[in-house]
């Protein structure tokens, strides 16, 4: 009981860690057509250069979770290998909150940027 | 939290299983393609995926509803917990199923009866029951068929009205007649009622006030009599020796328009065409008037527009309004035709002594409750500390009082829908058809989840909100010392029980002196002999005699029935006393000019000769009637004392005449005053008149017997058949029966506050017994050491039973004030004993003080004998 309470708070803190990040880089990829979760997977590994690995137990609360939201849509479809498998799109109203995660991303990664690479002299005035 | 999976949440359970399982095929598939073995792909992508189980689950959180599983996560608790201590659960159940029970009991009894005056009615709310003139408990019907056509098409209030008048007649036809209860209705009866016909039709206006022979049967009378026989419809059936057509059947259900009694066939107003007089006149009141207000009316407008109408009408005909002519209007719930005025006067008070018994069983159980959650505190400050907030802690305590008391609202509906049935039991067989009792319907199901819910709610709440208080790290800290809980706890116990004994006293103090008036009901003298007397309706007005006939007929009856062995006195009245039945008529001296609207109404019986003689009422001044007081001698009539007091104040009333019903009556007589309704009513002048004279509508043989009069019975019967085998007779009893119907509403008051004050004696003495009990048993320790350092025994005894003699205190103090206020409501109800009374009010203080004394003398006792040694030791 205590065990599986701790590794069920381990993947609901790895969904917090990744939360809008995790959202962004799923409905970017959906941006590029319908895809199911492993599907999701994959692309975001092959397209990072295997850096980012999904965890199954962060990827499927967030797709539900962007679903109740109505960012994506979801459907039952066979894939090219005859396989059914639940298919997510991206709506309009996820396009647009894509657009807005984009946007704060960029502002928190300059933000950082400016912290991170400071110039000695400007700090110490 | 298989109970709460519906079908929508098993669906997308499967999907996401779906999903997985999908997610690994294609993870497999991929590395089976990059040249693993099909084995070591499978594990490889398991692993890769990670805990399935544990992605599923969350995930799921994902879909909303999350409250909904842990509702179900605290109610799975909250049975652990009950099933933990079946001692508690099964007490706190079953004392929670009686008390909820005695609610929806009462509560049932007013839904059968009060919210539903019409059974089968449309819209019953929309009903309003007419009256004119002067109000009282059972007023005669108030208006005439001219009257009431005038209200009925000169309102602008009103979408109908209906006029009905009730009666019993003879069906004739077969061997032997059976009497029927039956109304004359107005045409639109069943249309302003909102009733369909389940066979044929119902009347047409064109046959309202012609000599058309036209009935319609109730269905319990077409089911019994004629076997529901499909093709009734226009078929002959005989009525007091006429023949009538049946034209069609009413539905299952439907009794009649008048509260609580029943009409077994209708018909219309004059359908044999032998009474004309009274559709012609409009001195002639005997139609009681139902009208159903127009939407968006109401009942104040509508009684202003009826009255302005019925001034009108009275200033149109004066000579025949003497008399008040104010018209009020009351809803059918309280409508005083019919049963439910009684009603009205009764169930409510019952409704609230229930109420009373209700929170006093919550107050046991939060006591209960209290004592468990304490000794659970170690528990929940463990939880506490382990992060559970306190919101969750009472959520779930909370959850154990609602799961108690819904276990013990099912218990009470399934107790209920018996007990409603009941209310019948009351009421004696009668000659009015009195339809009474409890209604089993969705009205009661609601008041038992609301009953249930707001116990649940005090008896778990209170105590969980109370016990989530205490600090975590103080409980833990903590060992054996401070153990009763805290001050919070104890406080709260010491309320509890302190608020038991002072919701038990009025209880006690209620049905006490409800049991008195029943006693003093008994045992009061209602002025008129009720032993050794024989009553027996005659059907003459039924069984289709000319008036002249009848009349020898009466005579016949009186020589054969005197004649018989064992009777001392045989007379003739229209009216038996103290069987909730009244007749009034308009009266007034001669010389008096009564004023316009004046209330003129007076009670008034036909006797025959040798009434008063049978019934031991004393005439005071003058005779009694004889049999030469008939149609062809002058008018004569009795007085009682009060009538006397009334017309003629300080003046000899013999000789005095009193214009009653158009004739000019003199007084021949002075009868003592005795009870006409009820024992305990106020005197109201009541006028005699003589039965040959003026043959009443009923005739009833009144004998007195020399023993038990029940066992004449038989012989009078015969007695009357030997004259015409074809004459009904009914309601052959004893007046002793008789008068039983009058203090039927005694019976049931004081039965129901006994049985309460009983259930609140109980849970008053249990509650205390307990509180002290356990909270001796937590001292063990303390009084061991007391007793070690050299107390004495005596002095344990006294600390404990200090303690339990504060809280009696207190309570009976609350409990003593609490009872003032209730006893006002009851005021009315009672009889020879004030709401007051010393002597009740001392006997039920001792009586629940002694319990209660006794109740903590056990535990001091056990605490005095203990061995200290041992007691130090314990805990």
């Amino acid at each position: 009981m205590s065990t599986s309470m701790n590794e069920k708070g381990q993947y609901k803190n790895r969904v917090e860690l990744l939360q809008g990040t995790l959202d962004m880089l799923i409905l970017q990829t959906l941006q590029w057509g319908p895809q199911h979760g492993y599907g999701i997977v994959q692309a975001l590994r092959l397209r990072s250069g295997d850096v980012l690995q999904v965890e199954t137990g962060s990827l499927y609360p967030a797709l539900h979770r962007l679903e109740r939201q109505g960012w994506v849509q979801s459907e039952w479809k066979q894939s090219e290998s005859k396989q059914k498998a639940r298919y997510y799109r991206i709506t309009a109203k996820g396009k647009k909150q894509l657009v807005k995660d984009l946007g704060r991303w960029e502002r928190i990664v300059e933000a950082i940027g400016s912290v991170m690479y400071v110039k000695p002299e400007e700090s110490a005035s | 939290m298989k109970w709460f999976s519906n079908f929508g949440s098993q669906r997308r359970n499967r999907e996401l299983q779906q999903e997985i399982d999908a997610h690994l095929e294609m993870a497999i598939a991929d590395r089976v393609e990059r040249g693993e073995t099909a084995e070591a792909a499978r594990q490889a992508a398991v692993r890769e995926f990670g805990n399935i189980l544990l992605v599923q689950d969350v995930t799921r959180q994902m879909w909303g509803g999350a409250w909904f599983e842990q509702l179900g996560r605290d109610v799975r608790y909250a049975l652990r917990q009950l099933r933990k201590s079946p001692g508690f659960t099964i007490t706190a159940t079953a004392m929670l199923a009686v008390a909820i029970c005695a609610n929806s009991t009462v509560f049932s009894w007013i839904d059968g009866t009060m919210l539903r005056p019409i059974p089968g009615a449309r819209d019953a709310g929309d009903l309003v029951s007419l009256q004119r003139g002067e109000r009282n408990f059972s007023p005669v019907p108030p208006f005439s068929y001219l009257d009431y056509r005038d209200l009925r098409e000169q309102n602008h209030t009103f979408a109908g009205m209906l006029a009905y008048h009730n009666d019993w007649i003879a069906l004739t036809g077969g061997a032997q007649p059976e009497r029927v209860y039956i109304a004359n209705v107005s045409a639109n009866y069943f249309d302003v009622l909102g009733v369909k016909p389940v066979l044929g039709r119902f009347f047409l206006p064109e046959e309202e006030s012609r000599a058309i022979p036209n009935v319609v049967l109730g269905y319990s009378l077409w089911k019994t009599r004629y076997a529901k026989d499909p093709a009734i419809v226009g078929k002959s059936i005989e009525v007091s020796r006429h023949p009538v057509t049946v034209i069609g059947v009413a539905p299952e259900g439907f009794v009649g328009a008048a509260p609580g009694l029943r009409d077994d066939l209708w018909v219309t107003l004059d359908p044999l065409g032998n009474d004309v007089w009274r559709r012609t006149h409009r001195d002639s009141d005997w139609l009681i008037l139902i009208g159903r207000l127009r939407p968006g009316v109401s009942r104040g407008q509508a009684a202003q527009d009826l009255d302005t109408q019925m001034n009108h009408i009275v200033a149109a005909y004066p000579d025949q309004h003497l008399g008040a002519n104010q018209i009020t209007l009351d809803p059918m719930w309280r409508s005083p035709f019919g049963a439910n005025g009684y009603m009205a006067a009764t169930l409510p008070i019952l409704l609230a002594f229930a109420a009373v018994v209700l929170l006093l069983t919550c107050a046991n159980v939060a006591t209960l409750t209290l004592v468990r959650f304490v000794s659970r505190r170690r528990e929940l400050a463990i939880r506490q500390s382990l992060g559970a907030n306190r919101i969750q802690l009472v959520r779930q305590m909370t959850l154990e009082g609602v799961v108690l008391s819904i276990v013990a609202g099912t218990a009470a509906l399934i107790l209920t829908s018996w007990t409603s049935k009941t209310f019948a039991w009351f009421f004696r067989a009668s000659s009015a058809p009195i339809n009474l009792n409890g209604s089993m319907d969705h009205n009661v199901v609601i008041g038992i989840a609301v009953f249930s819910l707001l116990a649940g709610m005090l008896c778990g709440a209170l105590p969980a909100w109370r016990s989530s208080h205490a600090p975590a790290i103080e409980v833990l800290k903590a060992e054996s010392a401070n153990i009763s809980g805290g001050s919070h706890n104890r406080r709260l116990l010491s309320a509890l029980v302190v608020a038991q004994i002072a919701l038990s006293l009025p209880l006690l103090l209620c049905s006490g002196l409800l049991l008195r008036t029943l006693r003093n009901l008994a045992g009061a003298n209602p002025g008129f002999e009720r032993d050794h007397i024989l009553t027996a309706s005659v059907g003459l007005n039924i069984a289709g005699y000319s008036h002249d006939e009848a009349q020898l007929i009466r005579h016949q009856i009186l020589d054969r029935v005197s004649a018989l062995p064992g009777v001392k006195v045989a007379s003739l009245t229209d009216w038996i006393p103290m069987t909730l039945i009244q007749k009034r008529s308009d009266a007034y001296p001669e010389g008096y000019v009564p004023h316009p609207h004046e209330s003129l109404l007076v009670e008034n019986a036909e006797v025959g000769p040798r009434y008063f003689e049978s019934l031991h009422i004393p005439i005071l001044e003058g005779r009694e009637f004889t049999l030469n007081d008939d149609e062809k001698g002058p008018g004569v009539i009795i007085v009682d004392q009060t009538a006397a007091r009334h017309y003629w104040p300080g003046q000899h009333p013999l000789g005095k005449r009193l214009r009653v019903g158009g004739g000019l009556l003199t007084v021949v007589g002075v009868a003592r005053n005795s009870t006409h309704t009820f024992v305990n009513e106020s005197p109201e002048p009541m006028v005699y008149i003589s039965f040959f004279q003026h043959p009443g509508y009923e005739t009833m043989v009144q004998v007195k017997t020399e023993g038990n009069p029940v066992d004449l019975a038989p012989a009078v019967e015969n007695a009357i058949h030997e004259i015409d085998p074809r004459m009904p007779v009914f309601d052959v009893r004893s007046m002793r029966e008789s008068s039983h119907l009058a203090s039927s509403f005694a019976v049931i008051e004081s039965t129901l506050a006994g049985m309460f004050a009983l259930i609140g004696l109980v849970l008053a003495v249990t509650g205390i017994y307990g509180v002290v009990a356990y909270r001796t048993q937590m001292r063990t320790h303390e009084i061991g050491v007391r007793v070690a350092l050299g107390a004495s025994r005596v002095d344990v005894l006294k600390l404990v039973l200090l303690q339990g003699v504060w809280l009696t205190g207190v309570g009976l103090a609350m409990g003593l004030a609490f009872a003032l206020g209730l006893t006002r409501l009851i005021a009315r109800l009672l009889y020879g004993i004030g709401a007051n009374d010393p002597v009740t009010m001392a006997s039920v203080i001792t009586l629940l003080g002694t319990m209660s004394l006794l109740a903590c003398y056990f535990p001091a006792r056990r605490a005095m004998l203990r061995n200290p040694v041992i007691a130090i030791h314990e805990l």
